[in-house]
């Protein structure tokens, strides 16, 4: 990593954290962040009643098991890849690494962040038909990895879902 | 997040983004939207609030089915604290 790029990624860091304690500094933030601008919206309507219907859960809060590769925190651009997360795994054995945004109470009650907890009481309840295997991003992605994202790995996300029979999908931010 | 949303949705997904940025729900336009202006890290309330939690993911859900066109962005309008949950109802979707 050159100096360049790891001053870089403190400031991001610390903007981070910040951003995390002043709403309204984010908005301004969210006004001038370069993001993908889409014209097209995909859309598909869900043909089945929730209580016969798979639901998976995907993050893009840095959340993956104790026992998988972290996410890259050494490059300042992000990382694109993501970590399936099964959806029984007891709440023990997930962690997160993601440096961008203050995690402090989403490792106290990882509810407020992935509610694994609460979709398994919903299908214990009989509301929701079943869980597919989650999945865990890290947000914070930049080119050249954005490319990445859009045309390699978050399709093949997609891919293992649709393979695995999943009707619906949550999204959560970090 | 929305880009992810958009490839599953893509490959015959429904999906529902919860999102704190409603100005970059509006440019990487995800399917459907929910969109809360909470702290960073906190998409679905405070820590043990399970009330609040819940009422995120029911209004989330309820969306999968409720909207009629794509790129809505949706707003429930709750205040981050000192506002009265009380256990959703009505999972029938």
């Amino acid at each position: 990593m050159s100096d360049f790029d790891g001053l870089r990624q403190n400031l991001s860091r610390m903007f981070g954290q910040v951003l995390s304690h002043v709403p309204a500094l984010a908005q301004t933030w969210g006004r001038t962040f370069e993001s993908v601008i889409s014209e097209e919206v995909p859309f598909t309507r869900l043909p089945k009643p929730l209580r016969e219907v798979r639901l998976a859960l995907a993050t893009t809060g840095g959340v993956h098991l104790r026992n998988q590769t972290p996410f890259d925190m050494a490059d300042s651009r992000g990382d694109a890849t993501f970590r399936p997360l099964p959806a029984a795994t007891p709440r023990e054995d997930l962690m997160i690494t993601h440096d961008y945004y203050d995690h402090t109470n989403a490792v106290r009650d990882l509810n407020i962040l992935f509610p694994l907890e609460h979709l398994r009481d919903l299908v214990a309840a009989g509301h929701i038909g079943s869980l597919g295997t989650c999945y865990g991003f890290m947000g914070h992605i930049e080119p050249p990895h954005l490319e990445a994202l859009i045309n390699e790995t978050a399709p093949e996300a997609a891919r293992l879902m649709r393979e695995e029979g999943v009707d619906a999908l949550l999204l959560t931010p970090g | 997040m929305g880009l992810i949303a958009r490839a599953a949705e893509a490959a015959g997904i429904a999906t529902v983004s919860i999102v704190g940025l409603r100005e970059i729900a509006e440019r990487v336009r995800p399917p459907r939207t929910v969109h809360l202006k909470w702290p960073f890290g906190h998409p679905l309330g405070e820590p043990g609030n399970a009330a609040q939690q819940l009422n995120v993911i029911h209004y989330a859900l309820e969306k999968l089915y409720t909207a009629e066109e794509p790129g809505l962005i949706f707003e429930p309008d709750w205040r981050w604290r000192r506002e009265r949950y009380a256990l959703p109802e009505g999972w029938d979707f």
